[in-house]
């Protein structure tokens, strides 16, 4: 019997053992949950929203956005004032903070500047945001020139000895070392000095200099995690560089903690040279995958900030919220009518807990594709080729309706693709409202008169995240608007992308977020082979629109033409159905937490972050400026 | 026995090895381009480039420079033609600690790009072997008695009553156990936390749920020996020299009705302590089973590799250990 019992007691021993080793940390100043885990902290990797959300509290760049002005003014950040820029626009000539530091104490010069855009040019780190490099003169040689180089490289070395590679591999690091410095019009005159030349003039650099593909990284760690690969020449960094005791930045955070798919610990950054600006001092962000823990977690008090709720709470949450406007009418409606930001909105109403969820317009557009190909995937003609088709099964879809009784998230729907107010300065077209009459003469003067001859629409969409319904909806509104015959086809992600990709659907559903503060962000999806055009879309006319409000030199007329492009694509042409403007889904207490923003743009920076009556900070209650015209009824998002 | 422990040894390599060939085979048929974020597409030539980082443009290619890192032929020709030397000296000239050094190196994460494999195994594999542990004791503990009640006097109502429970706790799959068990404790009665890791008490729950179904399957195989063993010659022969009813259970009945049990504990131990997606996830425990379903969604391919190679290492480990154990326990067994 003891040979049964004895290896059972020693697994329990063991099991005491270890649980008696953990220790947990005092409670932080300000926690959140940022979703499951971040994926990256290299700045020149990231794509995601909640890794952008930690390079903005660890890293900064020159310039940033005041996310609490409706303008989305730029101002200086690690940079000492706004650059100068020439007359011709391509030119940007930035001094730098003399007083901005490295979490190490050391200073931040324009040199970490060159080091880390050079590293965000090679071809062997390229990410979604490379491309942004290109616009800088020599950027896109350079890249090109180190591509073919390195390609040359490898088969070069194929029967070289070890040796001899490792010498071929570094000499070939010199030399695009040099090429950099020859093509790339980017230069240091000076420790705080930085001067650069775009190979065209670009409206909105500077916005997109904001972006955390532009902030420096710490030149002698990153060095010191390189390492050359002999047999492919490409430089290599070892991702062990961001971890926390290692991990060296310049923003206003550093990172103490780091416990995968566990937890994050910041702390401020001493040497930051705005720490006296912080309100909070320590920052923690637990990993939650589960959105139902999510919920509980803020429920139970355990978080103040939950960065997205999960689908399945919001129509719930959002219906409470609406009870508790409905509790304080008029008080509500007053607050509204003088176009307060919603969240001052909520903190001059009395607290409660059913207010504490928020819903704000995001800067992305939630739409239909359709492809817009001459010919079908397998090869019969292509009905919606056909502008005229296209904007017949536009006109059919009541999204109203969708939005409000499908949705039922608080999103508003919307007939144009850029989300209206989010631009400054930009007025959005008109778009094509829902009137199925129309609709139904547009289709026979088409060509079909009889539309049950109409070839089977088929709906292309992935399950997740509520697409399905969507995709009913869609269907069925065909189906009775129009009369068409419609079939759904649902694919797991990969094999949805891959088929947009290939253009292998005939409508599909779609979304797009935009990244800076202009037009073309959201416009440039639909020229002619685009990368993004999944549609097929191409048009000489639109694309020529674009090309013109690339050299137009006055704004005003450089908006105009660009919203002459918007009009096309959702008045005469519709490549797309816009459907309604996506949500954020935040779960904060407004009277408690200051610091979030709910400007459509939806970029956080969360070292702004005060919690109120905590008797640290500022303790001002921070919210966007109240609108000078109010909109008419509108405002009232919950 | 020490022939037994040196054959299994040997043949790991070999198992593994094929192991990862059909792994790699099977997830390289994973449609999509595992470096995709977002809905966001950028221009042909920078995603081939993006490609060719991790080898991900050829199979073979991909295939062969895995098997260089993974097995550590890669660090030993480092070492010995003085790469890893001269590295470390550039290192120490710029006074910075070299980053450290992994003779077997499974290669990054294609989506945490922060993470290599072998750290995220090392951060998840210890939470889950011991949430794992402590459910497979669990499930001995409640298994083993209820098997017995149940064996001792077959076809008795509380026979019935243990079947009964057991055949509800194989079949209700644990994210209803799990979800029940939170609404129970925390939420209704408030004993116990809801999700996390660290101290002890968070992690009963999720041990308790995760060892349901390996109990119900240890009070079948234990009830299953006890019939058995308590309808054989011997126990007539021990009652008949008049040993009182409960050493004849316990000490002559149960040794031999636990051997299936024994046998049983080696793949239960590995399939417990690699983790369990549903009940991590239930309650937000970092453990290593996540990864299993996650990797294959993200077409993470390292990590997928990874994950199943650590899976397998196991399985055949405690397999081995199982089979010591048997000899031991039961010293007529032999080769």
């Amino acid at each position: 019997m003891w040979k049964l019992v004895l290896p059972l007691i020693t697994l329990i021993a063991a099991i005491a053992l270890s649980a008696a080793a953990d220790r947990p940390l005092p409670r932080a100043d300000f926690t959140f949950i940022n979703r499951g885990d971040i994926t990256t902290l290299d700045v020149h990797q990231m794509s995601w929203m909640m890794d952008l959300r930690m390079a903005r509290l660890l890293c900064e760049g020159l310039v940033r956005p005041n996310i609490f002005t409706r303008e989305y003014t730029l101002e200086p950040a690690a940079a000492e004032s706004l650059p100068e820029i020439s007359y011709d626009g391509r030119t940007y000539t930035f001094h730098l903070r003399r007083d901005a530091k490295w979490s190490n104490g050391e200073p931040v010069t324009a040199r970490d500047y060159l080091f880390s855009w050079r590293r965000a040019m090679l071809p062997e780190n390229s990410t979604d945001y490379t491309t942004l490099f290109w616009l800088m003169e020599g950027g896109r040689e350079f890249f090109d020139l180190r591509a073919a180089d390195l390609a040359a490289h490898a088969r070069r070395v194929k029967d070289l000895s070890a040796s001899e590679r490792r010498e071929a591999a570094r000499a070939l690091w010199e030399k695009s070392c040099a090429d950099f410095d020859r093509l790339v019009n980017l230069r240091a005159p000076d420790e705080n000095t930085l001067v650069f030349t775009l190979s065209r003039r670009v409206p909105y650099f500077l916005d997109l200099m904001s972006m955390p593909v532009f902030y420096p990284v710490y030149p002698p760690l990153v060095s010191a995690h390189d390492t050359i690969d002999p047999d492919s020449g490409r430089v290599k960094t070892d991702p062990s560089w961001t971890k926390a005791g290692t991990f060296i930045t310049n923003g206003p955070f550093r990172l103490m903690v780091w416990r995968f798919k566990r937890d994050m610990r910041l702390e401020a950054n001493p040497y930051y040279w705005n720490l006296a600006a912080l309100n909070v001092r320590s920052i923690a962000i637990p990993s939650v995958e589960d959105p139902n823990a999510a919920v509980m977690a803020f429920r139970t008090g355990a978080v103040d900030w939950v960065s997205d709720v999960n689908a399945g709470y919001r129509g719930e949450l959002i219906a409470q919220k609406e009870a508790h406007f409905a509790e304080h009418r008029a008080e509500y409606e007053a607050l509204v009518a003088q176009g307060l930001d919603p969240i001052e909105v909520d903190r001059r109403l009395p607290p409660d807990p059913r207010a504490t969820m928020h819903a704000y317009p995001a800067f992305g557009t939630y739409f239909y594709n359709f492809n817009c190909r001459p010919a079908l995937p397998d090869g019969r003609a292509n009905p919606f080729a056909d502008a005229k088709v296209r904007r017949a099964f536009s006109m059919s879809i009541d999204k109203e309706v969708l939005a409000r009784d499908v949705r039922r998230s608080g999103e508003v729907a919307t007939d144009v693709l850029i989300p209206p107010g989010s631009i400054n300065g930009y007025r959005s077209p008109r778009g094509l409202a829902f009137d199925p009459a129309r609709a139904r003469a547009l289709l026979a003067e088409a060509g079909y008169p009889d539309p049950t001859k109409f070839p089977v629409v088929e709906v292309l969409f992935n399950k997740d995240s509520g697409h399905d319904l969507i995709a009913e909806y869609i269907a069925r509104q065909w189906q009775t608007n129009l009369g068409v015959p419609v079939q759904l086809t649902t694919k797991e992600i990969k094999v949805f992308r891959d088929d947009l990709r290939t253009g292998t659907f005939m409508t599909s559903r779609a979304g797009w977020y935009g990244d800076y503060g202009d037009p073309t962000t959201f416009l440039e999806i639909n020229r002619t082979a685009d990368g993004n055009n999944d549609r097929g879309y191409s048009n000489p006319t639109y694309d020529a629109l674009l090309d013109r409000a690339e050299t137009e030199l006055d704004a005003g007329k450089r908006l105009q033409l660009l919203q002459e492009a918007e009009r096309m694509i959702v008045e005469d042409e519709l490549p797309l159905i816009p459907l309604f403007v996506q949500n954020n889904f935040y779960l904060f207490d407004a009277h408690r937490v200051s610091g979030v923003s709910s400007h459509p743009r939806s970029e956080q920076q969360l070292f702004r972050v005060d919690i109120l009556g905590d008797g640290k900070g500022a303790e001002k209650a921070l919210a966007l400026p109240a609108l000078a015209h109010p909109v008419e009824g509108g405002g009232g998002s919950p | 026995m020490t022939r037994l422990i040196l054959t299994r040894l040997a043949q790991l390599p070999l198992v593994l090895l094929a192991v990862y060939t059909l792994t790699l085979a099977l997830a390289w048929a994973i449609p999509g381009n595992p470096l995709e974020n977002s809905e966001r597409r950028p221009p042909p030539e920078v995603e081939a480039a993006m490609k060719s980082q991790y080898n991900l443009d050829s199979f073979w290619s991909f295939y062969w420079s895995y098997l260089d890192s993974a097995t550590g032929v890669r660090a030993a020709r480092d070492h010995f033609s003085g790469r890893a030397e001269s590295e470390r000296r550039r290192l120490e000239s710029l006074h910075l600690a070299p980053p450290p050094r992994r003779v077997f190196d499974l290669g990054p994460s294609l989506q945490y790009r922060d993470q290599r494999v072998s750290e995220i195994i090392a951060g998840s594999l210890p939470v889950s072997a011991q949430l794992g542990v402590v459910a497979i004791i669990l499930a001995i503990l409640i298994g083993t008695p209820a098997g017995v009640l149940g064996g001792v006097r077959p076809g008795t109502w509380i026979d019935s009553l243990s079947l009964a429970i057991a055949l509800i706790g194989i079949s209700l799959p644990s994210f209803v156990t799990g979800t029940l068990l939170v609404l129970v404790f925390p939420v209704w009665l408030g004993v116990g936390k809801v999700g996390g890791w660290g101290s002890l008490s968070q992690m009963i729950l999720p041990a308790l749920t995760l060892s349901l179904p390996f109990a119900a399957y240890i009070a079948r195989l234990t009830r299953m020996g006890m019939v058995e063993a308590m309808s054989s010659d011997y126990i007539r022969t021990a009652r008949a020299k008049g040993l009182p009813e409960s050493s004849v259970v316990m000490r002559h009945a149960l040794k031999n009705a636990a051997l299936p049990v024994v046998s049983y504990l080696g793949p239960a131990c590995a399939m417990a302590m690699t983790g369990s997606f549903v009940v991590e996830r239930v309650f937000n425990v970092p453990g290593l089973g996540q990864h299993f379903v996650n990797a294959v969604l993200n077409k993470d391919l390292f990590l997928i590799i990874g994950v199943v190679l650590v899976f397998s290492t196991m399985l055949v480990l405690f397999n081995l250990v199982v089979d010591v154990l048997y000899r031991w326990i039961d010293p007529r067994i032999r080769t």
